[in-house]
C-alpha cells in the first residue's frame, strides 16, 4: 500500500555556501530519530569524504524522515539535500522540482548572499513554498533582526515568522519540523494515471548497476514493473524499489507524492538522466515532466600523469568516476611535452578540483593539470565551425574567420562600498557591465557580463580579497560572442610547450605574456643550462627572461657522519624532482602549469 | 659501562678505522654547523671530556673492538685547543689500547691558532703520523669574513711548526667565499703549494641554516648572492684543478687533492665501504656484515641499509672518487640490484661518467654535477 499523499512532505534544504545548510539537516536526522546519535557522524547527507571535508554537498541526497508531529500525526518527510555551489546549478533545479517545499537558511552573522538569492529564486520559480530559517543566532555576532529585514528587503519574503534555530545547538528544530508539517503543502497527484517520475539524481553501484533517485508524481513505481525513459527512451524493469532512511528500505511501491530509489538494473549510467521522466513502457503518459536538459561542461583542462606508467590507473579512475557524475566528460589528448593524457570536461572550477582530488587521493594518481580552458567555437574561412577545447587543437591564423567565446549572466552582491572595487577588477577582465540594483542600504547587486575564460582566470579569489571577503557571486551561461582572441606560446629553451599555451583576447596578450613569463622565471629552477622564457604569439615574441645556469650541484663534504646526511639531501632532492615534469631537457615544476592562472594584472 | 660500537649485528667485520671526536673551539666561526661548543681552553669540561674518551677507548679495546684498525682520525672541533697535555694523555691512553705503530696512519686536526712547536714533537713521538691543518684562505680579509680565530701569518706559521716533524701534511681551503676573488683564492693556493705541504683539501662554501652566516645572506649582508657565491666556487673548483695538477698533485676525490703517496687512508676508508668505529659526542659509527650497513650516533641507530641499499652507497661513495669503481665490481652489484649497469649506460650517454681500462670514473661534468651523478645511483635501491 502506498502511503496517502496527505502525510508526505516533500522539501529542500537551501542556502548560501557555508550558511550550515548540511549541519541543519543533521539535526533533523537526529532529533527525530532517524539516525541514532550513536551512529551521528557529521553531516551524514555528505557522505564522500572531499565532500565532509570540504564541507561542501556535490550529490544531492534524499532522506526519509518520519515525524510525529504536534497533532499526533505521523508524517513522512522527504529531504532532499541539494549541491551547494553554483557549478551544480541545474542539479540544484532538478532537485528543487521534486520539491513542494524548501527552507531557505540564512546565516545570521552574514545575511543574504548572492547564492541565497540564486536559490531563493530557483526556489520560487519552482512554485516552492519557502519558510525562512536564520541559522548559527548561538553565535555572539548573530544580527537575527538585521537578517529578517534583509531577507524581507532582498528577496520580498515575508520573514515575520521566520525561523530561529541554531544547528550547532539544535534551538529551533522542533519549530522547523511544524512549520514543515503546516507550511509546506501535501503532494497532489492522479494515482489512476500512468506512471509520471522525475529522476533527480542517479548513482552507480558496482553490483546493482545505475540507481536512480526518484519522485513520483502520478501513478506508482513498484518492482518488476517494466518503465521507460523518456527523454533516452530505454526500457527496463525495476529490481527493487525503496526508500532511504538513510540506509534502503525496500518498499511494495512508490506511490503519488512519494521520494526513493529505484534499482534499474541498467549498466550504462548515460541511460539514466538526471532531469529525466519515467514512465510505463506500454501505456506511459504522453508528456514529460517539464525541465529537463542534457548537462554540458564548461570548463576544459589536460590531466596527465606525471609517471607515464599511470596512464591507464587514470583512464580507468575516469571511467569510473564519470559512472557517477554525468557531467564529467573526457578524451584522450597527447601533449609533445607532456604525453599521453585526457582533455577533461567539469561544470565548473570546483568540480574540476573535486575530480582532480579525487583522482589523487581515492586512485593514487599523481597528475598535472594544465591551466583550465573554456570551448570556443573557432569559424573557419571555408564554413566550418570547431568546438575548441584545447589551445592545441587551434587552427592557423589564415584559417580562422572569426572566434566566438562563451559569455555569462553575472550576479555580485556586495556592500556598496567596494562598487569601485568590483567595477575596477570586472573591467579589467573584459566584463560589460549591464546594470546596479541597490537592494537594501547594506547591499548592492551588479549584474555583468563576462566571458567565463576571465571568470575561471581567479576571477573568484581576486574578488573576495578585493572586498574583504564580503561579495558573492553566482552566475549562469549567457551566449556565445565574437572576440578577438589569439593563442600565446610560450618558449622554453626556444621550444614552445604545448600545455602552456593558452588563448587570450588580443588587447591583453602582451601584459599576460609579459606577467606569466616573469612568474615562470621564478618558478622554474635554475639548471646546468641557460633557459630563455619566452611569450608568443604566432612569430611575434612579445617578452623574454632567461634563467641563469647553474654552474655546479655537489656537495663537497663527504665523511663518516655526512653520508647519512648527504643520502637524506640527495633523497630530499629526488622527490623535488618527481614533482618535476622534464620536459626536453627542461624541468619544470607543476606549478607551472597552474601559473598562468594567477597572473595578476 | 656502554661499549660505543659493541655488537647489535651478528657476524660483524672488523673496524678498519677509528674517529674521535672532540668537540671543542677557541671560538665559532660564522659557517660552522658541526658538534662543537666555543668553550675556554682551561675549562674543567675539557679533561672530564677526556677523562670519559679514555675509558671509552679502554672499553672498545677490552672489548677486541680495536684489533684491525688501519687508520685513527682525532677530529672537531679543534683538537689542538684542548691543549698539549690533554691531547698527550688522549693519545698516550689510545696507543696502549692499540698498535699505534707507525704503520697506522694517525691524523690530527689542527687549527692555526692553537698548534705550537712542543705540541708539534709530543704528538709525533705519541703516533700521530698526520696533520691536518684547518687553514680555509690565506688572504686576512676573507678570514675576516669568516670569523677564524687565525690570520694568515699565523696559518703559516703553523704549517712551518707542523713541518719540524711531519711531511704528511694536509691544508683545508674554501672556495666562493664573500669577498673572496678569483686571485685571492689562487695566491691561497699557490701559497700553500708554496710552503710544500702534500695535501690540500678543497671545500666549497655551503650556507647551512640556523648558521649566523645564512642569517647575514639573507639579510644581504655581502655584495654576492647566495647564487653568485656558487658560481665563483665553480669557477674556482675548476681553477683548483688546472693549477695544482701542475703542481704534481692529484685529485683522487671530489674534494681532495695529494701528491703521490699522501692520499688519506682514512677518508678513503668511508668512501670504500669499510666499518669505521667513533668515539665521542655525535661520533658517527658504522657497522657491517654480508646483509646489512649500520650508522649510529651516541647509541641511537641512524640508519639501516639493506644490501642492495649499501651495495649502491658503495657505487656512490666510489664514484666521488677518481678511480671511480670497477666495471667487474657494477657488473657485481647489477646481479642483485638489476638496473645498476643501465644507470651507468645512462650517466655515459649524459656526460657525467667515462669508462677508462676497466673502471667506471666522473668527467669533469660528473664532478661539477655530481649530485645529478650520485642521487641516480641512489635511486637504484
Amino acid at each position: 500500500m502506498s502511503i496517502d499523499p496527505q502525510y508526505i512532505r516533500n522539501f529542500s534544504i537551501i542556502a548560501h555556501i557555508d550558511h550550515g545548510k548540511s549541519t541543519l539537516s543533521d539535526r533533523i536526522l537526529e532529533l527525530t530519530e532517524t539516525v541514532s546519535s550513536r551512529d551521528m557522524k557529521e553531516q551524514v547527507l555528505d557522505s564522500m569524504e572531499i565532500e565532509r571535508e570540504r564541507g561542501i554537498t556535490i550529490k544531492s541526497q534524499a532522506v526519509r524522515v518520519d515525524y510525529r508531529a504536534e497533532d499526533g500525526q505521523l508524517y513522512h518527510f522527504n529531504l532532499i539535500d541539494t549541491p551547494g555551489h553554483v557549478d551544480f546549478t541545474y542539479e540544484v533545479s532538478r532537485s528543487l522540482a521534486a520539491c513542494e517545499g524548501a527552507v531557505l537558511v540564512v546565516d545570521a552573522t552574514q545575511g543574504v548572499e548572492a547564492q541565497t538569492v540564486a536559490n531563493a529564486m530557483m526556489a520560487m520559480n519552482a512554485n516552492l513554498e519557502i519558510i525562512p530559517l536564520i541559522n548559527k543566532i548561538d553565535l555572539p555576532a548573530a544580527d537575527p533582526e538585521r537578517v529578517r529585514a534583509e531577507i524581507e528587503d532582498v528577496l520580498a519574503i515575508p520573514a515575520d515568522d521566520a525561523i530561529l534555530a541554531s544547528g550547532k545547538t539544535g534551538e529551533g528544530i522542533d519549530d522547523l519540523l511544524e512549520a514543515i508539517v503546516y507550511n509546506i503543502p501535501a503532494p497532489v497527484g492522479e494515482s489512476d494515471a500512468p506512471l509520471r517520475a522525475l529522476i533527480f539524481d542517479s548513482y552507480f553501484d558496482a553490483y546493482r548497476g545505475v540507481v536512480a533517485l526518484v519522485r513520483v508524481v502520478d501513478g506508482s513505481l513498484r518492482k518488476g514493473q517494466e518503465i521507460r525513459m523518456m527523454a533516452t527512451n530505454t526500457t527496463t524493469l525495476v529490481e527493487e524499489a525503496g526508500v532511504r532512511k538513510p540506509t534502503e528500505v525496500p518498499v511494495e511501491s512508490l506511490g503519488v507524492g512519494e521520494v526513493g530509489y529505484l534499482v534499474t538494473g541498467l549498466k550504462d549510467p548515460a541511460q539514466v538522466k538526471v532531469g529525466d521522466t519515467i514512465t510505463n513502457a506500454v501505456g506511459g503518459c504522453e508528456e514529460p515532466l517539464p525541465g529537463y536538459r542534457d548537462v554540458k561542461p564548461m570548463v576544459f583542462t589536460g590531466l596527465f600523469p606525471i609517471d607515464g606508467d599511470q596512464y591507464e590507473p587514470l583512464k580507468d579512475a575516469l571511467e569510473k568516476l564519470s559512472l557517477n557524475d554525468p557531467a564529467l566528460i573526457y578524451e584522450a589528448e597527447t601533449s609533445h611535452a607532456l604525453g599521453f593524457g585526457f582533455r577533461v570536461g567539469f561544470l565548473g572550477l570546483l568540480h574540476m578540483e573535486v575530480i582532480k582530488e579525487r583522482l589523487e587521493r581515492e586512485f593514487g594518481l599523481d597528475l598535472l593539470a594544465t591551466a583550465p580552458s573554456v570551448e570556443y567555437h573557432v569559424y573557419k574561412t571555408n564554413g566550418e565551425m570547431i568546438s575548441l577545447h584545447s589551445p592545441q587543437d587551434m587552427p592557423d591564423a589564415a584559417e580562422i574567420d572569426h572566434i566566438e567565446e562563451p559569455y555569462l549572466k553575472a550576479k555580485i552582491l556586495i556592500p556598496p562600498d567596494y562598487v569601485g572595487a568590483v567595477m575596477d577588477l570586472t573591467v579589467a577582465r573584459r566584463g560589460n557591465f549591464i546594470t546596479m540594483n541597490y537592494l537594501s542600504t547594506t547591499t548592492v547587486e551588479m549584474l555583468w557580463n563576462i566571458p567565463l575564460s576571465e571568470l575561471i582566470m581567479d576571477y573568484f579569489d581576486q574578488l573576495k580579497s578585493r572586498t574583504k571577503g564580503y561579495a558573492s557571486l553566482d552566475y549562469d551561461f549567457d551566449e556565445y560572442k565574437t572576440s578577438k582572441l589569439v593563442k600565446l606560446d610560450i618558449l622554453l629553451a626556444g621550444k614552445p610547450i604545448d600545455a602552456l599555451s593558452f588563448i587570450v583576447h588580443n588587447d591583453k596578450a602582451y601584459d599576460r605574456g609579459r606577467v606569466l613569463v616573469e612568474k615562470l622565471k621564478g618558478i622554474i629552477p635554475r639548471q646546468m643550462f641557460e633557459i630563455p622564457i619566452q611569450a608568443a604569439v604566432g612569430s611575434r615574441v612579445l617578452s623574454r627572461q632567461t634563467v641563469r645556469a647553474m654552474r655546479k650541484d655537489v656537495l663537497a663534504k663527504c665523511y663518516g657522519g655526512d653520508i647519512t646526511r648527504k643520502r637524506k639531501l640527495l633523497e630530499k632532492q629526488k622527490q623535488g624532482k618527481k614533482r618535476m615534469k622534464s620536459i626536453g631537457s627542461v624541468e619544470v615544476p607543476q606549478e607551472a602549469f597552474m601559473a598562468i592562472l594567477k597572473v595578476d594584472e | 659501562m656502554k661499549i660505543p660500537g659493541g655488537d647489535i649485528l651478528e657476524d660483524q667485520y672488523p673496524y678498519k678505522a677509528l674517529y674521535l671526536h672532540i668537540p671543542f673551539c677557541k671560538s665559532k666561526c660564522l659557517y660552522c654547523d658541526f658538534n662543537s661548543e666555543a668553550i675556554s681552553s682551561n675549562d674543567e669540561a675539557i679533561e672530564r671530556y677526556v677523562d670519559d674518551l679514555i675509558l671509552q677507548i679502554r672499553a672498545a679495546s677490552r672489548a677486541d673492538l680495536l684489533g684491525s684498525l688501519d687508520t685513527v682520525y682525532i677530529g672537531g672541533g679543534t683538537p689542538t685547543h684542548i691543549g698539549n697535555k690533554e691531547l698527550s694523555r688522549l693519545l698516550y691512553g689510545l696507543s696502549l689500547s692499540m698498535h699505534l705503530t707507525p704503520e697506522v696512519e694517525c691524523t690530527l686536526e689542527v687549527n692555526p691558532e692553537s698548534l705550537t712547536e712542543a705540541m708539534v714533537k709530543d704528538l709525533f713521538a705519541l703516533g700521530v703520523t698526520r696533520l691536518s691543518i684547518g687553514v680555509q684562505s690565506f688572504d686576512d680579509e676573507v678570514l675576516k669574513t669568516l670569523g677564524r680565530a687565525h690570520d694568515a701569518a699565523q696559518a703559516k706559521r703553523a704549517i712551518e711548526l707542523a713541518q719540524i716533524r711531519f711531511t704528511n701534511i694536509s691544508v683545508d681551503l674554501m672556495c666562493g667565499l664573500p669577498g673572496q676573488t678569483k686571485e685571492s683564492f689562487i695566491a691561497s693556493l699557490k701559497t700553500a703549494v708554496d710552503l710544500g705541504v702534500t695535501h690540500i683539501s678543497i671545500y666549497p662554501l655551503s650556507i647551512e641554516e640556523g648558521t649566523p652566516l645564512h642569517g647575514l645572506m639573507e639579510r644581504q649582508a655581502f655584495a654576492e648572492t647566495e647564487d653568485d657565491l656558487g658560481e665563483y666556487a665553480a669557477e674556482m673548483m675548476l681553477l683548483a684543478q688546472e693549477y695544482l695538477e701542475t703542481q704534481g698533485f692529484h685529485r683522487y676525490e671530489v674534494a681532495s687533492y695529494a701528491k703521490p703517496g699522501f692520499e688519506c687512508r682514512h677518508n678513503k676508508a668511508y668512501w670504500t665501504g669499510k666499518p669505521y668505529l667513533g668515539i665521542g659526542r655525535a661520533a658517527v659509527t658504522m657497522k657491517q656484515n654480508y646483509d646489512e650497513r649500520i650508522r649510529m650516533m651516541d647509541s641511537q641507530v641512524q640508519e639501516e641499509l639493506s644490501r642492495p641499499e649499501y651495495l649502491v652507497e658503495d657505487l656512490m661513495l666510489g664514484m666521488r672518487m677518481s678511480r671511480g669503481v670497477s666495471v667487474k665490481f657494477a657488473v657485481q652489484v647489477d646481479e642483485e640490484v638489476p638496473g645498476a649497469l643501465d644507470a651507468f649506460k645512462e650517466l655515459i650517454d649524459s656526460g657525467y661518467v667515462k669508462e677508462v681500462d676497466g673502471r667506471f670514473e666522473p668527467t669533469e661534468k660528473g664532478w661539477l654535477w655530481g649530485n645529478a651523478l650520485y642521487g641516480r645511483l641512489l635511486e637504484l635501491a
